[in-house]
């Protein structure tokens, strides 16, 4: 008798025990906010070629945190900024995205580097519900169609794809070449400039690749110039582009060069390529609003020099402000009260936001989440960056 | 006592604790337990290869990739099930594994791991420029494997269907390194012309052994395909034929529980490794650099010193795996010279 | 005309892969050791000649030097701490030794440089600006790689051929224990080589770095491709790994001119995989014997 009270004690004690255990884990606030912290993701390479797209922008990031922070956070909440490395790599990618979701339980996801890392991780992150702000995969799988809580601020592959031959058209081209590098990044940017060929009814008179850490291109050259292009869209890094406008310049070949958001730091391609001269002719799109006087960049340049005293501001962090500012644009409307609904009613009404550093405002609408879509066309003149052309895509 | 310490009690404990893993853990670690069967087929079938058959490949990784992309296009391109596919794409694996065997008669050394890494790149070509077959460099979604009658969630059905397979597969290998398949192929390792001269086929065991590591790294493939829903070119590179290395280094050489153990250890450490955050590389780097320094038998070492009841045949114990003094070709057609003094 | 900057193409391009092979050869020749970490130290010697040169502001030359001298002080660090326990273990625990060695190489020069660029320029011996040779044009630094890979080509071959330590060197890689018991000192022998090693590795990061530009993933594609070069001119020949370079320079720009510019990564592989299956023991390389 006395055994089965003790058995059946034991049972309750078991099933209480287990209950609280189980209610403890599901709290009365959203997942990742506390009284005084909201933790955001961070999902990116940390290691690996890819972290230039990772770490580099998620440093631009935390820089906006930390001045958020510093002046008293939003709605009385600090933000908490939780890196995870993906490595550029699918596997790695989506136990990162786990990892964030299920164990390090952040609010909302403010990353995605390498394009297919992203992809790969994108069913976890429409599974958990969990916000996600894009702040450099440029795959348009992400966000074409529209997924409820899923938005990106950069510009996607097929917004500059388009962008790149519009522009050649603009200049008055008439044989287009492209020269192209064959990794996740440059196929789906690639495949996009053949779509945007076909519609416009033009065949391209050469279509070269190079590896992504070629050191010379003399081969493709001479392969476009014997084609007779004077435009060349370059959907190259700034590594083989260094080599193709080297080799270029060394075979006295100058036609209109027009490069993607990846050479947008032309006076830093200008010295690795080490010839201001090979760079005559040549433009790219641009992440950051060049203006005369550029006291915005200044003022973003020591903001990123008093945390990251080692970084010149680059492409990359200028991604990693301009998407957080969003962020905390965003996270202001919502308020106290604050939740992943909330936060994506808001993303999805977001108009005409001016982020400080990115060109064109940012808008994003409940049917088109590719929130930004104003390439600004840089080149260099005498030395200084000017601004030629602001175009908005429209597809 | 004895035996609860040896060999074959402590697989059996370690596949016991992660068979009930998909009910206590969270989806993060339950997705880490089920990397850590895939490796650990990828680590017995590298250590059939290059630990008991003593043949030096570099093209793991890329057997690992025909099997995930076997596996995969067999359902997306030819809609075929899942369950017709796994077998699929191993048997995909195989027959190329077979193939590279070829060169493996003439080479040995240094130069047949050069031969397979040309191989390797070879194969990470096609599946970036094929497009039309491997959907080149952005890769393609694999949909979840659904378990029809079973009411089992796909995430969970894998991971079981994981399990078994790893499971099924270490208890083949272990069997099968203890019969006569065994004992050629580390006659092979250890000796090429005494083995011969003792009536082991070359060919014969060499293809053997090709073929297995095929079926293995391909069987991998295909559940990892299915684990990601994902194949892309990126998840088959030298990165990836170094980490299968190290596993079988740091679980030891020539051991069927070295290859589990050091599958497990790494998937875990590298995972747990993420605290490190941007300095993991150094990390990373530095603890196998310690553990390959001090550990140079791998862990299987630890386990024979002080653990009474660990005994495992056929197993490396203080034999090294130099190469033959002279990194020669093997021309079986001439005899081979011998040296004066 | 096209065909005449395919081969000057192949050439410079050759020369880059060749510098580095030799690095590899020398080391595998005295040790038998295959340093997969030395397209990494490559990269840390050009890094460290950037951070004398262009961060501190010491004149190229001095920069120069250092990262060489640098060069060959991490070579004989890394071969006293990580590698000479492992010697007498397999030649699998090496490799995985200098494996590990890669990744702390990449993760030492991402946390320093890592933040300051993507590819980091250097500026070149002489003026970037092309100049003529013949009915081609080519970058004057490409000529310093490929006179600098002819030099050292020559003066190794000299230097195992003459002086003292280059005949230990060989007596060593040839036989241990018999160069032991005339009294060479076989365990200095490994450091040095080692060392040396390194040390060509800097003389390389220098000259290729402007044409290269530096980052911290440079290391292991130029790896590979003067690891194939050095076995496919015989991993025991210097010579071999020059003329081996070369070859692949070549065969790569070739196939990049004439078939198409998808080839050209694999094209060079693919003709490694063809030679060593009709001369196993690669171009220049000594014939095995098979011991018994």
């Amino acid at each position: 008798m006395h055994r089965k009270i003790i058995k059946r004690g034991f049972r309750a004690a078991l099933i209480v025990g287990l209950m609280a255990l189980i209610s403890q884990s599901s709290s009365a606030d959203e997942i990742g906010v506390s009284n005084d912290t909201i933790r955001i993701g961070a999902l990116g390479a940390l290691t690996g070629p890819g972290y230039l797209y990772g770490k580099i922008v998620m440093d631009g990031a935390q820089t906006v945190y930390n001045e958020v922070n510093a002046a008293g956070g939003i709605a009385g909440r600090k933000i908490e900024y939780v890196r995870e490395d993906d490595r550029c790599d699918p596997a790695t990618a989506i136990a990162a995205a786990k990892k964030l979701i299920y164990d390090d339980k952040v609010f909302m996801i403010h990353g995605g580097g390498c394009t297919n890392a992203s992809v790969a991780a994108f069913p976890t992150i429409k599974e958990a519900k969990i916000p996600w702000v894009i702040f450099a995969s440029v795959g348009d799988v992400l966000t074409n169609p529209p997924e409820p809580y899923v938005f990106t601020v950069a510009l996607t592959a097929s917004i500059e794809s388009y962008a790149q031959l519009e522009f050649a058209l603009q200049k008055g081209a008439k044989k287009i070449a492209i020269i192209s590098q064959r990794d996740a990044w440059g196929r789906d940017r690639y495949d996009d400039i053949m779509e945007a060929l076909k519609k416009h009814g033009i065949k391209p008179v050469a279509d070269e690749e190079m590896p992504p850490d070629s050191n010379d291109a003399t081969p493709q050259v001479l392969r476009i110039k014997q084609a007779g292009a004077d435009a060349v869209l370059m959907v190259i890094y700034p590594k083989p582009a260094t080599a193709f406008l080297r080799d270029a310049y060394k075979v006295g070949y100058k036609p209109l060069m027009a490069g993607t958001t990846a050479l947008g730091d032309l006076p830093a391609l200008e010295k690795q390529v080490g010839i201001p001269a090979a760079l005559e002719n040549v433009y790219a799109i641009s992440h950051i609003r060049y203006t005369p006087g550029d006291a915005d960049s200044q003022k973003w340049q020591a903001l990123l020099s008093k945390y990251y005293p080692d970084e010149p501001l680059q492409i990359f962090q200028i991604l990693g402000i301009g998407s957080a500012k969003v962020v905390v644009h965003v996270l202001q409307e919502v308020g106290r009260d604050l939740t992943r609904e909330r936060f994506k009613a808001k993303m999805q009404e977001l108009t005409n936001f001016d982020t400080g550093i990115f060109p064109g405002p940012i808008t994003c609408t409940p049917d088109d989440h590719q929130c930004h879509k104003t390439p600004a066309w840089v080149t260099l003149m005498n030395g200084k960056v000017s601004t030629v052309a602001t175009t908005t895509v429209t597809r | 006592m004895k035996r609860l310490l040896g060999c074959r009690a402590f697989m059996i404990i370690l596949f016991s604790a992660l068979a009930i893993l998909p009910v206590v853990a969270n989806p993060y670690l339950l997705f880490v337990g089920n990397l850590v069967f895939v490796y650990i087929i990828l680590a017995l079938g590298l250590n059939l290869l290059i630990g008991f058959a003593g043949q030096l490949a570099f093209a793991n990784a890329a057997m690992f990739g025909i099997g995930a992309y076997g596996t995969g296009l067999l359902q997306v391109q030819l809609g075929l099930p899942f369950w017709l596919a796994l077998p699929g794409g191993a048997i995909l694996a195989m027959l190329i594994g077979t193939v590279i065997a070829l060169p493996a008669l003439r080479l040995s050394g240094i130069y047949l791991a050069l031969a397979t890494l040309g191989f390797a790149q070879f194969t990470q070509w096609v599946f970036l420029n094929w497009e039309a077959v491997t959907f080149g460099a952005g890769g393609f979604r694999v949909p979840p494997v659904d378990f029809g009658p079973l009411p089992i969630r796909s995430d969970h059905g894998i991971y079981y269907l994981s399990w078994i397979v790893a499971a099924g597969l270490s208890i083949f290998a272990w069997n099968a390194m203890q019969s006569r398949i065994g004992r050629a192929f580390v006659g092979m390792r250890d000796g090429e012309i005494s083995a011969e001269s003792l009536g082991v086929n070359l060919l014969h065991y060499k293809i053997m052994a090709f073929a297995l590591s095929g079926v293995y790294a391909g069987l991998a493939g295909g559940l990892y395909s299915a684990l990601l829903n994902f194949v892309a070119p990126e998840g088959f590179d030298l990165f990836q034929m170094i980490i299968h290395k190290a596993m079988v280094m740091v679980g030891g050489i020539g051991s069927i529980a070295g290859s589990v153990i050091g599958a497990t250890l790494l998937v875990v450490v590298l995972e747990a490794l993420r605290a490190f955050k941007s300095t993991q590389e150094i990390a990373f780097g530095t603890l196998l650099l310690l553990f390959v320094v001090f550990f140079p038998q791998g862990l299987v070492s630890l386990c024979r010193r002080y653990l009474p009841g660990w005994h495992e045949p056929m197993h490396m114990s203080g034999a090294e795996l130099k190469p033959p003094k002279a990194i020669g070709p093997v021309r079986s057609d001439r005899p081979p010279e011998i040296e004066p003094g | 005309m096209l065909l005449n900057y395919a081969i000057m193409t192949g050439l410079t391009s050759g020369a880059l892969y060749a510098l580095i092979a030799v690095g590899i050869v020398l080391v595998y020749k005295s040790t038998k050791v295959i340093n997969l970490a030395h397209g990494d130290l490559v990269m840390v010697c050009g890094f460290l000649a950037y951070a004398f040169h262009v961060q501190l502001g010491l004149s190229y030359f001095l920069a120069f030097l250092l990262a060489v001298a640098c060069g060959f002080v991490i070579g004989l660090v890394v071969y006293q701490i990580a590698l000479r326990p492992l010697m007498k273990s397999s030649v699998a625990n090496v490799l995985i030794a200098t494996m590990a060695l890669s990744f702390i190489f990449k993760g030492v020069a991402r946390f320093f440089w890592g933040g300051i660029g993507d590819y980091i320029p250097f500026p070149p011996i002489a003026s970037p600006e092309p100049m003529n040779l013949g009915d081609v044009m080519v970058l004057p630094q490409q000529l310093f790689i490929l006179a600098g890979s002819i030099v050292l080509m020559l003066a190794f071959a000299v230097f195992f051929k003459s002086t003292p330590l280059g005949k230990w060197m060989r007596a060593t890689a040839d036989n241990v224990k018999a160069a032991k018991l005339v009294g060479i000192q076989t365990e200095r022998i490994y450091l040095l080589s080692f060392g040396i090693g390194a040390a060509i590795a800097g003389v390389a990061a220098v000259l290729m770095a402007p044409l290269t530009l530096l980052y911290p993933d440079m290391g292991f594609s130029l790896f590979l491709k003067a690891f194939a070069a050095a076995v496919l001119g015989g991993l025991d020949s210097i010579l071999g790994a020059v003329l081996g370079g070369v070859l692949v320079g070549l065969v790569e720009t070739l196939a990049a001119t004439y078939i198409h510019s998808s080839f050209q990564d694999v094209s060079s592989f693919v003709v490694i995989m063809f030679v060593l299956i009709f001369m196993p023991t690669g171009i220049l390389g000594s014939r095995g014997v098979r011991r018994v």
